[in-house]
């Protein structure tokens, strides 16, 4: 009697993404995606043997995996883990899919939905450069990558630290990696332009 | 409560509204449309509407996002379901710094992409519509 009560109270004041099933939501992430629907996928694994990132034991959860569970529901373990934002974008799991499933695209798609969403992972590396890489454009017109490299780089252990250092060192020796952050040119007008097409929001 | 629902659909694109209409309208919804944010704007201020069907990027850049940020002002539209859709790819949610999509712009809002799944569409549009109602009965 109390479970009938609790699911009807739940249905009716859920937020409404959770009345909709979660493989509808991801389906609609590759509506417009040239490959099939992610139902025809055969769980053969060929995307996860594929992968350079999962085979280096990087994704907590492989790609295929990862299909499976979208198929089965499991929303929030889904969102929480990293194998979409580890993707490299190399796109062999896409090319070699036999069933012709857009995998790389399926994994933009999980970026973006929790992005827009807000629910990644935390202390990720991916979402972090996302933001500072994106925020620095718009503020500078240009990338520098001192600054795009300490956002992740105290991620790291100390002795990944120091070879970071010493790289970093020799490139900037080489003239490759600029001491001062570049600007562009006429920087304010630039700025106007991008809060036409974009309204950032107030500074915060 | 089974008085046909009116929405309102602001986007630019006039084949993907007609589209998106001619599926609201068969499942008996009765469809509005602004192909401007400005007439979009008018016509909320001036007539009912149970949600609105809302683009991001419109005329001169993201326009959407800007009346989605009047509705959360305005204490009369406040509490009108919105159903976010766009053709965004890019991760640009860091760009509405402090006004990220969610936590929400109004109270009930969500976000899809285009193009939608008909089905996926009128499940949304459905599941908006009873959300926003069942806010409203609690708060009587």
């Amino acid at each position: 009697m109390n479970a009938t009560a609790e699911t009807s109270v739940t249905a009716t004041t859920a937020p409404p993404e959770d009345r909709i099933p979660f493989v509808e939501e991801i389906k609609n992430l590759l509506y417009a995606s040239k490959g099939n629907p992610i139902s025809t996928c055969i769980q053969c694994g060929t995307c996860s043997a594929t992968c350079p990132v999962a085979s280096g034991g990087f994704m907590d959860n492989s790609p295929r995996r990862i299909i499976a569970m979208i198929r089965s529901g499991f929303k929030e373990q889904v969102l929480k883990s990293n194998t979409f934002w580890y993707c490299a974008s190399c796109y062999q799991c896409t090319v070699r899919c036999p069933r012709g499933i857009d995998i790389a695209e399926l994994m933009y798609g999980l970026k973006r939905f929790t992005v827009w969403r807000t629910e990644h992972q935390e202390g990720l590396i991916g979402p972090t450069f996302s933001e500072t890489f994106v925020k620095m454009i718009m503020r500078t017109g240009r990338s520098y990558e001192p600054v795009l490299a300490t956002t992740y780089l105290f991620t790291y252990g100390l002795p990944e630290m120091i070879l970071e250092a010493q790289t970093a060192t020799s490139l900037m020796l080489k003239g490759r990696l600029p001491l001062l952050p570049a600007r562009i040119k006429r920087l304010e007008n630039f700025k106007r332009m991008i809060r036409h097409i974009i309204p950032i929001g107030d500074k915060e | 409560m089974n008085q046909t629902k009116k929405l309102l659909i602001i986007d630019d694109d006039p084949d993907f509204v007609a589209g998106m209409k001619s599926i609201l309208v068969k499942a008996n919804y009765e469809v509005d449309v602004a192909y401007n944010p400005k007439d979009g704007l008018q016509a909320l201020q001036t007539k009912p509407y149970d949600l609105l069907l809302l683009d991001i990027m419109m005329g001169r850049g993201a326009e959407g996002i800007m009346i989605a940020r009047k509705l959360g002002k305005d204490p009369k539209l406040r509490n009108l379901p919105v159903l976010i859709i766009t053709g965004i790819r890019e991760q640009m949610a860091f760009l509405f710094p402090g006004q990220a999509v969610h936590p929400h712009f109004v109270a009930v809002d969500e976000l899809v992409e285009k193009p939608v799944e008909p089905k996926l569409l009128l499940e949304k549009v459905e599941a908006l519509l009873k959300t926003a109602e069942a806010r409203k009965g609690q708060s009587k």
